[in-house]
Formats: structure tokens, C-alpha cells, sequence
């Protein structure tokens, strides 16, 4: 039966140059370190229109995102109440909400939640963006149960992967639906609403790998030296594992920008009033027939161009990447 | 074969049964604040204990779980003695009665130590009458009874306890009432018998609603689906023939672009062009008691917006799909025999190639269920989805529960549905 996740075979340089480019986690320092990699990264972008495209767009969002403060002189908070839907002015560029709080300024700190921030609650505030956290979170947990039922088989195998297909045909809306209405809504509960979905497809992936790579030699060797089966797995087994994990780790992150704005546009995203572009295409739905389209067009804008451009940039370079070989 | 669709069906229902149970689970995980929204924010704990006590929630995960599957009137017949029947009321609510032995209809209150009787004839005319002759004696000298009472569930009621309870009067809201029942079993047929209880947001039965809201969403999803299926398997396999030309390329980002985009994004968008700007159609789907047939002008965006969704990724599949075949050895000789391209392209390469696109867009139900949901939300379209969301916002459980039992045997039954076509499409496959 074919997997309904997405993947796309990309080969592994490939996916440093993603890396670098969302310069989200520490990927950027690793590319350093090989420079012929690097230099392969760049060309392989500048020689493809559309990864180049995808490549402007995605930074330029990580950009405004990491200097949000710097790019405003309104907080996304401030309202004016004299100054409600406005279109843009000299004062506000992009126009103002319902409350009179600044579009552009909201925007941009909508993308910082997103890419670069995630606040846990009002004085706990993380590094990496919320969409980040959700993937690497559903990595940790996938790739655990993967390991586990690959490497051990048998009736572990078997339960976890007919229960893994059982949540896999859940529609992902309606899992949100059911989580949200349980746990309520807040950046946390984003994460576990994203790590939920994306667990059954990485232990899908990882298993696979692990099937695969347990019949290794080095793995044979390993038991034979007597090593623990904890230990082959994440020390032997799970390294080598990285390549189609980091790619279909990218992927995802396309896809936990997609669901962080779905869940925010059906109110069960960030709780107000944090600026969350879905949250503020829901409100700003309500007055696009009152003559104010601004507060729902911007976010619309905002989220259609992050998640275009990063399938731009991943299309061309997996064009590019395979014609050289 | 048989043998196949057999074991494939037979997955299909344990997947079903732990869906059920991860769905309950899930979503009854914390059934707290049912009782605030029905009751309003400021309610007293007492009240929200007798709440979640007449509605059934006070009993453990399993009982409810079983009660919700399989109801639990025929648990409740045995407790009272008596048949149990469900009627509807000229106004869409439901009621209980226990059946005498006579025919007639019986249900009671408690009026101080009184047990009152009240008989439902077969002319609909109601009667009340004393019946303290249905009290059983029990330890400590008390006396108790097991009956249905006027707000649909059965009771056992203790002889003399005058606890205060809080009960839901229509028409009157929550009012305080006394009488000493001390067990409840909120009556229903369960799941499985095509009574998934009444809706705590309405008042009315869930099936009554979930039908009009399905009927709906058909709608809106049969139309989409018969727009986009030949359009996008047309356009991939015009992309798909020649690779990298411009229509290829032009078509496929295209495509892309329309499908990674968020649904809403894109309803926005249609909205701000189609009734904003040009003022040519309704930005929202105001049906209201109405079919949607009958307000066709209602249904262009929305089946627009789901149509550029859905045509994206077809698009892109079929495309994928057609230059596979393209490259294939066996369409290579097709040509070298000298046969006109038209006859390749129709004869050879097609057929193979809607193979991977069929069965590939049957699993792509889940996602077009998702989409459904959006933008249904987005153009206030009274389907299914914008039901789901309403009950998930309420914690309105008996509906949220229905509604995703019926969107996941949607998605499960449409995979059952693709792996049969697939068989039958690609002889290749062993029914292993």
C-alpha cells in the first residue's frame, strides 16, 4: 500500500543547503565545516531559477522573523483604538486590524512564532519556532518507536504498527479537532497537535530504514561483541538512519507551517492575542465584506508565499541535484 | 481474491474499533468543561457534578466507551423490568418510555415521597396517576425504584433522600428540582445502532442533524471531485508527455503552488477577487434551511476552492505518473515500430498510467476531507466539517464523536476501495 506521506528522494548534500537556509537550527555550522559542500549547495541554487525563487522568498521571511523588533516601531499588542481596519498609510504600511493594531508589525512577529520563537507561556519563551518545535518533537518520538518495533520485531512490531496505522486513518483534521477539544489551545498543545500527526509517518520511515539496515554487517558485528540491543539501535542503528530522516524532516516543516495556520484560522492555534496568522485571517475574515480586506489578506499573503517558497527551493534542487548525477 | 477483500475488511474493522476507542479516549479525556458551556461559567461544583452525573460521565472510560457503541437501554430494560421505546416529538426531540404491560406508555417523577406515574395512550393524551406501588423495599429500611424519567434517562430513585439536583427542563433551561434520584443511565442506542445520542448544544438527536450536515458536504465534495478527476488527469498527462517543456513546467508549478497553499489562503483570496472586487458571486454560503442544490450561486466558491486544491495534487501525481510510463521501455518500441504518436500516447501510455493517480487519490480522501472541513469554515457552508468544529469548540461530545466516526469510515472505507481497484487495475499484484 503506498505511504500517503509525501516523501521525495533528495540526496543528503541536498538537504544541508535546506538546512542553511532556514538557518533555523544548527545546520548553518555544519556546512561550514565543508566548504567544497557548501560551495556545491551554492551553485546547485544559483543554477536553478526556481530553487533561487524559493530561496529569496524563504529568507526573507527567516529575516524578518529573526529581526522582527528591529523592522517595527509598533509591538504586535498595541492598539489604537482610534485607527481600526485601516488600509495601509505612512503610519501603519501594511494598515491596521480591528482593534487598530499595526498589520505589518503583527505580521512579522506572526513569522516569528512560526520560524524563530516558540512561547511556551507568558514568561517561558523557547528558541526555534513553533513549527520547529513540532517537527523535532515528532522525530524524537517516531524515531524512537520506529527503532523499537523495526529493530525488536515480533508482537512489539506488530502492535505498534497496526496501532500507528489505525491513527493514520484518522483524517489529520479531525485529529487536530479531537486533540484541541481535549487539551485546549496554546503553543504547547500545537506541538503535541503536530507531533501526534507526524509520529505515525516517521516510525513508518524509520522502521523501514532499521529493516533495512539491520541486516548489516557492522550490525552483526555489534551483536557478536555482545552490545546491548539499546545501544545498537541508537548508537549503530540510528545514525545511519539520518539522511532520509533529515530530508523528510524538511518536508514537514513545510507541512507544520501549513497546519500551525489551519489550526490558528479554526481557533484552536495560539490563544489570542499572540500573532498568529491564522488567528488573524480568521478575525480579519469577518470584515471583508465591510469594505476592510487588509487584516485577512496580509496573513493569507504571508503564509501562501513561506509554504510556496520552501516547495520552490526543495522542487529545484532536487531537479538540480539530479541531473548532476 | 475473495480471500483478500476478506482480510483487507476485516483489518478495515479492528482499524475501526481502535479508532473508536482512541476517538473516545481522546476527546472524553477531560470532560470538565462540557458543564461549563452548557450551564454557563459560573456554575457551583455541585451543580457541575450533577451534571456530569446525569449525563452518564460520572461512570468509568469502559462503561461509557460501551454504553456509546452499543447503548444501554437494553441495560436499563433489565434494571426497570420493563421494555424501553424510543419516540421523536413533532418538534425533533427525543423521549423514552417504558412499555407496560398493556401497550401504553409509562414514565414517572418523584413528587416528595410519591412516586407519580405518567401514561402516554396510544391518542398521544398524557395522564398522571399515583404509583407507589412500584417502590422496592432495600436495606436500612428505604425503598427504591428503577424508572425513566421525564428527561430521558433512567433513574433509581431512593424513597426519601431529597438530595437537590440540577435537571434540564426544554423550554426552561437548568432548573433545581428535588426527589432523591441517585443513579443515572442517560438512555441511548448507541453508535453502532444509529443513535449517537442527543447533541448537549441543540438538545436533538445527533443522527438528525449529522444527516443534513453529510448531505451537504456530499454535495460539496461530489461536485469538487467531478470537476477536478478529469480536468487534473487531462492536464498531468498533457504536462507528463513531454517533461521539462514549457507546458510541463508551467503546469506543475502551477499546480504546486495551488496545492500547498492553505485552504483558507485560498478561499481568502477567491472571496477578495469573486465578491469583492468583481462582485460577481457570494462570499458565503448562507443556506439555511435549504438544500444546497436549490442555491447553486452558494456553492461556486466553495467548490471552487477545493477544486484548486484537489487539481494540484492530482495534477502533479498523474504528471509524475505519465512520465514514468513515457520512459518505459515497452512505449520506447511502440514508437520504433512506426506507430503514430496519437495512437501511443492513447492506446499504450494512458491506460498504464492512471494506474498510480487512481489509487493514490483514493488515499488522498483523508486530505480532501481536511479541506472540506476549511473551507466549509471559511465560506460558513452548514456541512459536516463547520459541524465538527462547532461540536469540538463545545466539547459537545455525542456529535464531535459521530462525526468522526463517520469521516474515518469515510477515509477507511475509500482505502478499502483503492486497494480493490488496484488489484483489479494492476494484475501484477498478488493477493498476498
Amino acid at each position: 500500500m503506498p505511504d500517503t506521506t509525501k516523501t521525495t528522494p533528495v540526496p543528503a548534500d541536498a538537504v544541508e543547503t535546506d538546512n542553511t537556509e532556514n538557518g533555523s537550527n544548527g545546520a548553518a555550522a555544519e556546512a561550514e565545516k565543508q566548504p567544497g559542500r557548501l560551495r556545491e549547495t551554492v551553485s546547485i541554487l544559483l543554477s536553478s531559477k526556481t530553487a533561487l525563487v524559493g530561496f529569496v522568498i524563504v529568507a526573507f521571511w527567516v529575516g524578518v522573523a529573526v529581526f522582527a523588533p528591529y523592522l517595527t516601531e509598533y509591538s504586535p499588542f498595541d492598539q489604537d483604538w482610534k485607527a481600526p481596519n485601516k488600509g495601509p498609510s505612512a503610519e501603519h504600511i501594511l494598515g491596521t486590524d480591528e482593534l487598530g493594531r499595526d498589520l505589518w508589525a503583527r505580521l512579522i512577529y506572526g513569522a516569528r512564532v512560526v520560524l524563530v520563537v516558540m512561547p511556551v507561556n507568558d514568561n517561558v519563551v523557547l528558541p526555534g519556532g513553533t513549527a520547529i518545535w513540532g517537527v523535532v518533537v515528532a522525530l524524537i518520538v517516531g524515531a524512537f518507536l520506529g527503532l523499537v518495533s523495526g529493530y525488536k520485531g515480533g508482537w512489539i512490531d506488530e502492535i505498534t504498527m497496526r496501532l500507528l496505522d489505525a491513527m493514520m486513518a484518522i483524517p489529520v483534521i479531525l485529529l487536530y479537532l479531537i486533540i484541541v477539544a481535549a487539551i485546549g489551545a496554546s503553543a504547547v498543545n500545537v506541538v503535541i497537535a503536530i507531533t501526534i500527526v507526524g509520529v505515525p509517518g516517521i516510525a513508518r520511515l524509520v522502521r523501514s530504514l532499521t529493516l533495512d539496515i539491520k541486516t548489516r554487517e557492522y550490525i552483526r558485528a555489534a551483536e557478536t561483541r555482545g552490545e546491548s540491543a539499546w545501544y545498537i539501535m541508537f548508537v549503530e542503528i540510528l545514525p545511519n538512519t539520518r539522511g532520509p530522516i533529515i530530508i523528510d524532516a524538511m518536508l514537514r516543516i513545510g507541512y507544520a507551517i501549513f497546519a500551525m495556520g489551519t489550526l490558528g484560522f479554526l481557533g484552536i492555534g495560539m490563544p489570542p492575542p499572540s500573532p498568529d496568522w491564522g488567528s488573524m485571517v480568521a478575525k480579519g475574515r469577518a470584515f471583508i465584506l465591510m469594505g476592510s480586506p487588509w487584516a485577512a489578506l496580509w496573513p493569507s499573503l504571508a503564509i501562501a508565499s513561506l509554504v510556496v517558497g520552501l516547495n520552490l527551493l526543495a522542487d529545484g534542487i532536487r531537479e538540480e541535484s539530479m541531473r548532476y548525477q | 481474491m475473495i480471500v483478500f477483500i476478506v482480510r483487507r475488511f476485516l483489518l478495515l474493522l479492528l482499524t475501526m474499533v481502535l479508532v473508536s476507542v482512541a476517538v473516545f479516549m481522546i476527546a472524553e479525556w477531560s470532560p470538565g468543561n462540557i458543564a461549563k458551556n452548557v450551564l454557563g461559567a459560573f456554575i457551583t461544583p455541585e451543580q457541575e457534578a450533577s451534571f456530569l452525573k446525569q449525563n452518564g460521565f460520572d461512570k468509568s472510560m469502559p462503561t461509557r466507551y460501551l454504553y456509546w457503541v452499543a447503548g444501554n437501554d437494553w441495560i436499563a430494560s433489565g434494571k426497570i423490568g420493563m421494555p424501553l421505546k424510543k419516540q421523536i416529538t413533532d418538534k425533533g426531540f427525543e423521549e423514552w418510555w417504558a412499555v407496560d404491560d398493556d401497550g401504553s406508555l409509562l414514565r414517572w417523577k418523584v413528587d416528595g415521597d410519591t412516586l407519580v406515574a405518567i401514561r402516554k395512550k396510544d391518542d398521544g393524551t398524557t395522564e398522571e396517576f399515583k404509583d407507589d406501588s412500584r417502590w422496592t423495599a432495600i436495606d436500612g429500611g428505604k425503598h427504591e425504584f428503577w424508572g425513566v424519567d421525564t428527561q430521558n434517562h433512567a433513574v433509581r430513585w431512593v424513597k426519601g433522600d431529597t438530595e437537590k439536583v440540577w435537571v434540564f427542563v426544554m423550554g426552561s433551561g437548568w432548573v433545581e428540582s428535588s426527589g432523591g434520584p441517585k443513579e443515572y443511565i442517560p438512555l441511548k442506542k448507541g453508535f453502532v445502532r444509529g443513535d449517537p445520542g442527543i447533541s448537549f448544544r441543540t438538545g436533538r438527536p445527533v443522527a438528525k442533524s449529522l444527516f443534513v450536515r453529510l448531505r451537504n458536504s456530499v454535495v460539496l465534495a461530489g461536485c469538487a471531485f467531478a470537476i477536478v478527476m478529469p480536468l487534473a488527469l487531462l492536464l498531468g498527462m498533457i504536462a507528463g508527455l513531454r517533461e521539462g517543456s514549457f507546458k510541463d513546467r508551467f503546469l506543475s508549478i502551477g499546480g504546486m503552488m495551488f496545492s500547498v497553499v492553505p485552504e483558507f489562503a485560498t478561499g481568502i483570496f477567491l472571496t477578495l477577487i469573486f465578491s469583492m472586487w468583481l462582485g460577481w458571486l457570494p462570499g458565503a454560503s448562507v443556506l439555511g434551511d435549504a438544500a444546497p442544490w436549490e442555491k447553486p450561486m452558494m456553492l461556486v466558491l466553495p467548490v471552487l476552492t477545493l477544486t484548486l486544491i484537489e487539481l494540484g495534487y492530482v495534477l502533479r501525481i498523474t504528471r509524475a505518473s505519465m512520465v514514468e510510463v513515457m520512459k518505459s521501455p515497452y512505449i520506447r518500441t511502440a514508437f520504433l515500430k512506426g506507430l503514430p504518436y496519437k495512437q501511443v500516447v492513447m492506446k499504450h501510455a494512458v491506460k498504464n498510467a492512471l494506474i498510480a493517480p487512481i489509487t493514490v487519490i483514493m488515499l488522498h480522501v483523508n486530505w480532501l476531507l481536511g479541506g472540506i472541513v476549511i473551507v466549509e469554515v471559511v465560506f460558513g457552508y452548514p456541512g459536516l466539517g463547520a459541524y465538527l468544529l462547532d461540536s469540538a469548540l463545545y466539547k459537545d461530545f455525542n456529535a464531535l464523536e459521530a462525526g468522526a466516526m463517520i469521516m474515518v469510515t469515510v477515509a477507511v472505507g475509500t482505502q478499502l476501495i483503492a486497494d480493490i481497484i488496484y488489484t483489479f487495475l494492476n494484475p501484477r499484484i498478488r493477493y498476498a
